[in-house]
């Protein structure tokens, strides 16, 4: 009945078993990673804004309202993902102590601690779990109040003090160790090996936890820095997916060219970049492109010096124009067509111009 | 695996990975679809679906993930956001009745 008893096939099943396990925990824990940041995007998006606008390079420089910007990346931010990753753990107690416990590893940092925030807002709930867990059933009628108001004061604020002394300047030293790590890359112009891992690791629906588990934690850093992060780019480029939808459109099987059109205002003006993965999955040798496209998108951004302040959510290219810095879109566009552009004609190769659509359809009238 | 009589389903929700992209595309265009029988659809993360569903749908990518997180719900797998038989096949099970399994 369901489509997925169909495609599993018993030859391979036991391997094939242990691959999907690994992958749905993989997905599992980037969802955790993606869930503490994607719903406070619109914090970011007001921030990236604030910043575009404000800051001496920006639209309208304005030395008041450029005030905002420092406390908002490193103080708002990395507090909502501690609140919210508190709340996945926890609900609203947990949200509540990963808050404060946030606050422990944001005071005194130089850099915007969203890999800390990640750590320490879970931690911190996961704490008040804990305790709930034991003391509650032994709590005495009427004390309930007292109890749990004062436990989550007391723990949180042990573990903003602890995340201060000792978490705060470990997870301070391996995000820059990871930034420095990125900053390599860049210099020796190897970033474009990452879409090598990127794009397969997006169709297998890891899209989120890649670019709001790492890419965009890593990016924060430099962007606050310089007004610009290529990190933001790698994910978030809607080119590969655009060219492959394109391929498909001209060449796929009739099956993809009646939605492809659909599937493209939704990809690249909704930003929505799940509609492609299909498209690859039913074809996967069209993974090739998508690598292609986005290795090419990589090295032009990094040959024209290419970056955004905050990360677009959803890959929109409406979303990729409104967070690029003045001055920088002609670089960015440029990058985006390189990529569309590459995926296209290598998509469009592999599926032979059209030829091994007419062949399958060929095929399956006979078979059928 | 589970199933329902098409008559029973009176939420349907729809799971991706956030919760927040490409189930709230498919949320919009099932409900047009379902709102005749009075079928309501919501949209989740994939690891927050909620006890009261009927049935799930999500990605066959993601299908591993809403059965653990519904284990006793219909789960059913899409291959394509636009246009799968799935969407047709859940509609035609609650216009006439037809059991679901997944």
């Amino acid at each position: 009945m369901s489509i997925e008893e169909k495609s599993s096939t018993p030859p391979e099943q036991p391997r094939q078993a242990r691959l999907d396990r690994i992958r749905s925990g993989v997905q599992r824990f980037g969802g955790h990673l993606a869930g503490m940041v994607m719903p406070n995007i619109g914090a970011f998006i007001a921030w990236g804004l604030i910043t575009a606008l404000f800051i001496p390079d920006g639209w309208i420089p304005n030395e008041t309202l450029a005030q905002l910007v420092d406390p908002m990346i490193n103080v708002l931010l990395p507090v909502l993902i501690g609140y919210t990753g508190g709340r996945l753990v926890h609900g609203q107690r947990g949200s509540v102590a990963g808050a404060v416990a946030t606050v422990g590893i944001v005071a005194g940092a130089d850099i915007p601690m969203f890999l800390g925030a990640m750590i320490m807002g879970p931690l911190a709930a996961y704490a008040v779990k804990l305790f709930d867990k034991f003391a509650q059933p032994r709590v005495g009628a009427g004390f309930e109040m007292l109890v749990n108001n004062f436990s989550v004061g007391i723990i949180s604020g042990a573990m903003a003090a602890l995340g201060m002394i000792s978490v705060g300047p470990v997870v301070q030293s391996i995000t820059q160790l990871l930034g420095s790590g990125v900053q390599v890359l860049i210099d020796a112009r190897l970033l474009p090996v990452a879409s090598v891992i990127v794009e397969p690791a997006k169709v297998l629906f890891l899209n989120n936890a890649i670019n709001h588990g790492i890419l965009a934690p890593l990016g924060v850093d430099r962007a606050a820095e310089m007004g610009k992060a290529v990190e933001f780019l790698i994910e978030t480029n809607p080119g590969p997916g655009l060219g492959i939808l394109l391929a498909c459109l001209f060449f796929g099987p009739r099956a993809s060219r009646a939605t492809a059109p659909g599937a493209i205002i939704i990809h690249f003006l909704g930003g929505i970049h799940e509609i492609y993965f299909p498209y690859i999955l039913a074809q996967p040798r069209l993974i090739l492109a998508a690598i292609a496209g986005g290795a090419s998108g990589v090295l032009v951004f990094l040959l024209t010096g290419a970056g955004l302040i905050a990360t677009p959510s959803p890959g929109s290219i409406i979303a990729l124009m409104a967070v690029t810095p003045k001055g920088s879109h002609v670089s960015v566009l440029a990058g985006v067509l390189a990529a569309t552009v590459v995926s296209f004609l290598v998509a469009s190769a592999l599926l032979g111009f059209g030829r091994s659509a007419r062949k399958a359809a060929s095929d399956s009238e006979v078979s059928a | 695996m589970n199933t329902i009589n098409g008559a029973q389903v009176k939420k349907v929700v729809i799971a991706c990975d956030a919760g927040m992209g490409s189930s709230v595309l498919l949320t919009s265009q099932l409900t047009k679809a379902l709102a005749p029988y009075s079928v309501t659809v919501e949209h989740t993360p994939v690891n927050k679906i909620p006890s009261d569903a009927d049935v799930v749908l999500c990605h066959t990518g993601l299908a591993d993930r809403a059965r653990q997180s519904a284990p006793d719900t219909v789960v059913l797998g899409f291959q394509m956001f636009l246009g799968d038989p799935v969407f047709t096949q859940l509609e035609n099970a609650i216009k006439a009745g037809d059991t679901l399994a997944g």
